[in-house]
């Protein structure tokens, strides 16, 4: 009986480092995209920011041997990728969702053609703060081995819930995603906002997608990504364009993506793929859930177009 | 038969018609040319040959009779996929779950092959193997439709995720409960009785699976085109809510439309497990769904024009090899070329009604 | 020179000189040689009908256009205005016909944006406290604390005029305010700001379409017909007479229709509405309890501003939104909005904005004047469509209704917006009409088109057609209608034959101030 007690508690301590793990990804990219969808523009386009974002931190971590580096090489990637969504966007006529899956398709198809050299090789990855140094079982230290960037997507979260009340950009980014009569009324270029915010939100995917390969799962390959960008999308959705509850929402998906890992580490090795399956469906379920949810209907920036 | 009261007024009308096409087919051609120029660029930049790039994707792909039938072979399943985008999209929505359709429907008429081989003689089995990948795929982007009208939630991203769910479902049952335990190397499931395969079309060589995508495309276009079915589903496309107040039900139509192009997809799974592999395993996700979104694109969503830029894309494929090892560029060349184009085309998206040369001559004015 | 922009010292109303301005589009020229002389705390009317040239007259003023030739002088100073920042440096505001307000954001929030020096970071403690000084100098409010969607019209208008004074801007011009509001809110609006113009401390500057505004609040009026001034006055010299004629000039207005012709007895109504209810996206109740019953040979108005429920009702009658509640009765049958039932009823629509509501812009004109036609024979036999039926259908309906069109294969999205509505009128009411939904017809049409649609439609209801308009034009209902019926809140609240009532009464109820038993 007592085993059964211990493999739960191992369970739910090797899911707590890994819904940290897991969700990091997750809360970078969907905070990246919440930026952009308040100010009026959705950018699928993220599955292919994520994976370029990820070979570049992976080979300038490799060739410069510093993982920080890496982090800033995935973010300028990132930025620059989001602002070629939105300068795309901007041509009159162009189809912005067609716009977001052609740049996935570009994005991946960059990032394995240079990525090819880097999938042997090892780079240094970004270095993880004990949390655990506190106790003396050498799991749970394990487990609480926090990467940085996870607070930092924390506090990321809470400025922007306060940038989007408090400061003058903010509620700016909410008027051009909310009315462009109102924007224009105001003298504000909303194509420049839309970059900008495009922009930024490629630059924290790109770093959500350097975590990937610097830290976790930790390495370079052409199947590193499968979707997650995508969800991320979805995630803001079902969090409501509200930055502390895209946390929450990465939060619950870390933790869908972390259950079967965490069952692996004691030896339950069946439903592999279905758990595999989890974060997928769990995006899907959430996305009927909300679709026609009323709450949704007064919180959408009043500009964004998911269904036309 | 129509007799016009004045000829010239006739004449006039059918060169109005043409002026107006004629941006619809022109405009995709530049933007190809463009993406080429780009592409030549970068390779340039790579102290690569563009000369030797083109040449090389004609010989692979079009030099010789082995060379198109290679082309021939992959261009057969990007008719289907591209189809699953095509027909959703004239009907104003934006599916891109045919990769997710074909492997589980393929992979579902593979599993039907094995308790029916041993029972029913191998033409039967052919047959409920197609109708099963043909079910099973309608269903799989039916969802899609169902959930955008019900739900309201997006159609791009729900296929999307259809398509890894598919994947996972496959990959689950291909290496568990039905794997072939005589192949070691590579999960897959039983290989199906070759009598039971899809064969070659005589003189051609390549399978049935080309000829069967050639006259879908025909049909849908002419469904699309010529029928009230097809302009209903074009007004649901172009004006859902002018749709609706003229009594028309614009669920109803995307729904269908959804089952369709899933049927396509699904079709393409059919002939990839019954006439190429014998079997479902990771061979069946090659990216034809993928491939496919942007040969809809190119071709502006019109079924015939899918033909020839299928076929144009299938040579790019089969001379991705030979590019490979002449040029020592890595095989994810195509991916990067295939991504240049997409974006290319999007963007040339913004000249449509602003080139001066294809705007009628007569203004009109209250 | 620069306006200060704290609120603590006495406002002071600006005047305006404008002379010569010229604008032209292309070939199509939008102002020619216009003055306009607006002395400081005054209260100028500009009218003209829809496509005169008001608003790009304003858009010039306010640096949305650049005039191509002509002069404009504030308080006697040359400027240039480049951008509507200029504009708003100069102290010249502009209230908008379509709100101008972030739906999402508080009040507040959106004053607080619009300000000229903005702190990159907000105290709202400090912020409040200005706001709440400067309304107490303000002769009316509007709440600041919830988020703009959820006020009503009145409010988001008391709104918008609030930001522009918050702004310091002592020369406000305000496009067709009173479009959304109630007779009773409009009188009101207006009469505040003539007494900030009698104060001193405030220049309006009214466009309007309505003469009795002009008549009951400006000081002045300029006139614009087809982009040229018409005539200037003093509002007290000139008679209605006179400002209608200048309004719209010798062109003779096309031959009214013969008169009503008596409704034919019937029995049942050609349309009839039972207890219809339905939400909006957001759950809330949009409207409830709607019954009404129209004749063969009647028209019936719905009038009441928008954001009363009207527009969802159209929506629920076409079947673009789905009831809560209650059933829709064709010719004393019960009908769904499905296909087959509008086409066995005769059921037509002519919508508000055609090319959004009626028309599938990508498609040609003759498919589009086929929309209603395109599954029956002659175009189609057994669901194969006959792309020559359409043609000569086409042909046939561009000549008799004179759609201006290079050919019939030309995209609908590429023709003026006249020939777009005449389009749909043309597909709408060339067969056999039983039943007409018409809404808000003559939004932005000039005063020819305006007559020609009202002709139309008395000439269907010559004919037998029940016909049900919607419209915010409470002069367009006058004049058509056999019974009005008062939208307010979501229900019916009066309902009476034209002759039995009037515009007052209309007007209160519009405005929520009485509800009755609505039972004819």
């Amino acid at each position: 009986m007592s085993d059964l007690w211990d493999a739960i508690a191992l369970v739910l301590i090797a899911l707590v480092g890994g819904v940290v793990r897991v969700s990091t990804p997750f809360l970078f990219v969907s905070l990246g995209e919440c930026l952009t969808e308040k100010s009026g523009r959705i950018n699928l386009g993220l599955e292919g920011t994520l994976v370029l974002g990820a070979m570049s931190g992976y080979a300038t971590s490799y060739l410069t041997g510093s993982p920080w580096l890496g982090i800033a090489a995935a973010a300028l990637t990132g930025m620059v990728f989001g602002g070629f969504h939105a300068v795309l966007c901007q041509l009159p006529r162009v189809n912005d969702i067609a716009v977001g899956i052609a740049l996935i398709q570009l994005g991946t198809g960059a990032a394995f053609f240079f990525g090819k050299p880097f999938i042997q090789p090892t780079a240094p990855h970004m270095p993880l703060m004990a949390l655990g140094w506190w106790s003396s079982d050498p799991q749970l230290q394990n487990a609480l081995m926090i990467n940085p960037l996870f607070p930092v997507g924390i506090a990321l979260a809470l400025f922007l819930r306060w940038a989007f009340r408090n400061t003058y950009w903010g509620l700016i980014v909410r008027t051009t995603g909310d009315s462009e009569p109102a924007a224009r009324d105001l003298g504000v270029s909303i194509n420049g906002v839309r970059l900008a915010a495009t922009s930024i939100g490629g630059l924290l995917a790109g770093i959500g997608g350097a975590f990937l390969s610097l830290s976790y799962p930790g390495s370079w390959n052409e199947g590193l990504s499968s979707g997650q960008g995508l969800m991320a999308v979805a995630l803001v959705i079902f969090a409501r364009w509200d930055p502390v509850r895209c946390f929450y929402a990465a939060v619950l998906f870390g933790a869908a993506g972390a259950i079967g890992p965490a069952l692996q580490s004691v030896g339950v090795t069946q439903g592999y793929y279905f758990f595999n399956a989890a974060p997928y469906i769990l995006t899907l379920l959430l996305m009927v859930a909300s679709g026609r949810s009323k709450r949704a209907a007064r919180d959408i920036p009043r500009e964004l177009a998911i269904t036309r | 038969m129509v007799a016009p009261s004045k000829p010239g007024k006739w004449r006039r009308s059918v060169g109005t018609w043409l002026h107006y096409r004629a941006e619809t087919f022109i405009i995709p051609v530049l933007a190809l040319l463009a993406a080429a120029v780009f592409f030549s660029i970068f390779l340039i930049a790579l102290d690569k040959s563009p000369g030797e790039f083109f040449f090389l994707i004609g010989r692979g792909g079009f030099g010789t009779l082995f060379s198109w039938q290679n082309t021939l072979v992959r261009a057969a399943p990007l008719i289907l996929t591209a189809l699953c985008v095509a027909i959703p999209a004239r009907m104003g929505l934006i599916v891109i779950g045919g990769e997710g359709a074909l492997v589980i429907a393929g992979f579902a008429a593979a599993a039907i092959a094995i308790p029916l081989d041993q029972s029913i003689p191998p033409m039967f089995t052919t047959l409920a193997m197609g109708l099963t990948a043909v079910i099973v795929g309608a269903c799989w982007i039916g969802l899609v439709g169902w959930m955008r009208h019900a739900r309201g939630v997006n159609e791009t991203i729900s296929s999307l995720l259809l398509t890894y769910i598919a994947i996972a479902i496959v990959n689950f049952f291909i290496s568990g409960v039905l794997r072939n335990p005589a192949d070691p190397n590579r999960p897959s499931t039983k290989p199906i009785n070759p009598d039971a395969m899809v064969g070659v079309i005589p003189g051609l060589h390549v399978h049935w699976g080309l000829a069967a995508g050639v006259v879908l495309a025909v049909l849908l276009y002419l469904l699309m085109d010529r029928t009230t079915f097809g302009f209903a589903a074009r007004i649901a496309g172009g004006n859902p809510r002018v749709a609706e107040a003229q009594g028309l039900s614009v669920g109803k139509l995307i729904v269908t439309g959804c089952f369709i192009g899933g049927a396509c997809a699904g079709l393409a799974g059919f002939f990839e497990v019954a006439a190429v592999h014998g079997r479902a395993n990771s061979a069946l996700h090659a990216n034809y769904g993928f491939t496919g979104i942007l040969v809809s694109f190119l071709a502006r969503h019109n079924p015939l024009a899918i033909i020839p830029v299928a076929c144009l894309f299938g040579g790019i494929g089969a001379a991705g090899g030979l590019i490979q090892r002449r040029m020592d560029l890595p095989d994810a060349t195509v991916l990067l070329l295939q991504g240049v184009v997409f974006v290319t085309l999007l963007a040339s998206e913004t000249l449509y009604g602003r080139l001066p040369f294809f705007r009628p001559t007569q203004e009109s004015r209250t | 020179m620069t306006m200060p922009t704290d609120q603590t010292g006495p406002a002071r109303a600006i005047g305006l000189d404008v002379s010569g301005v010229s604008k032209a589009f292309g070939s199509f020229v939008a102002l020619k040689d216009v003055d306009l002389k607006v002395p400081a705390a005054s209260f100028h009317a500009i009218l003209g009908e829809n496509g005169a040239g008001k608003t790009t007259l304003v858009r010039c003023i306010t640096g949305y256009y650049h005039p191509d030739h002509g002069q404009i002088a504030v308080d006697g100073r040359a400027v240039t205005i480049a951008s509507s920042r200029d504009a708003h440096r100069f102290g010249i505001g502009m209230v908008h016909q379509s709100f101008t307000l972030v739906p999402s954001l508080t009040g507040a929030e959106n004053l607080v944006i619009a300000r000229a020096e903005r702190p990159a970071v907000f105290r709202w403690d400090s912020e409040r406290k200005r706001m709440k000084e400067f309304l107490a100098r303000m002769p009316f409010r509007a709440p600041l604390d919830v988020p703009v969607w959820t006020l009503s019209a009145g409010e988001k208008q008391k709104l918008q005029i609030l930001k522009q004074l918050y702004l310091n801007q002592r020369f406000l011009i305000l496009d067709e305010p009173t479009s959304v509001l109630t007779p009773d809110e409009a009188e009101e609006l207006l009469g505040r700001l003539r007494d900030m113009t009698r104060a001193g401390e405030l220049t309006v500057c009214l466009i309007t379409h309505k003469l009795r505004e002009v008549r009951a609040f400006a000081d002045e009026v300029t006139v614009l017909r087809r982009g040229e001034v018409a005539g200037v006055g003093r509002t007290a010299d000139l008679t209605n007479a006179d400002i209608a004629k200048l309004m719209v000039g010798d062109t003779p207005l096309p031959s009214r229709w013969t008169g009503r012709k008596p409704a034919q007895p019937a029995p049942h109504p050609a349309f009839e509405i039972r207890g219809l209810a339905a939400n909006r996206d957001d759950g809330t109740a949009a409207f409830r309890d709607i019954d009404l019953a129209i004749q063969p040979g009647e028209i019936v108005g719905i009038a009441g501003v928008s954001g009363n429920g009207q527009s969802t009702l159209l929506e629920a009658l076409c079947g673009q939104r789905a009831l809560v509640s209650g059933e829709v009765l064709a010719h004393g049958e019960r009908v769904l909005p499905t296909r087959a039932a509008f086409a066995k009823h005769r059921m037509f629509s002519l919508p508000e904005e055609p090319l959004k509501n009626a028309a599938v812009g990508t498609m040609t004109v003759a498919e589009n004047l086929a929309l209603r036609t395109f599954d029956r024979p002659p175009l189609a036999k057994g669901g194969w469509l006959s792309s020559a039926a359409m043609r000569r259908q086409a042909n046939v309906l561009i000549d008799r209704y004179r759609i201006k069109t290079p050919s019939p294969s030309a995209p609908i999205n590429t023709l003026s917006g006249g020939n777009i509505q005449r389009t749909v009128l043309a597909r709408e009411l060339s067969g056999d009409v039983g039943i007409l939904i018409v809404a808000n017809p003559c939004a932005a049409l000039d005063f020819t088109s305006t007559e020609a649609i009202h002709a139309e439609i008395m000439d269907q209801r010559n004919r037998g057609v029940a016909v049900l308009l919607v419209s915010e034009d409470l002069d367009e209902i006058l004049e058509l209608a056999d019974r009005v019926v008062v939208m307010s809140g979501g229900r019916i609240t009066y309902a009476a034959p034209i002759a039995d009532t009037d515009r007052a009464t209309i007007g209160h109820y519009m405005a929520g101030e009485k509800t009755a038993e609505a039972g004819v």
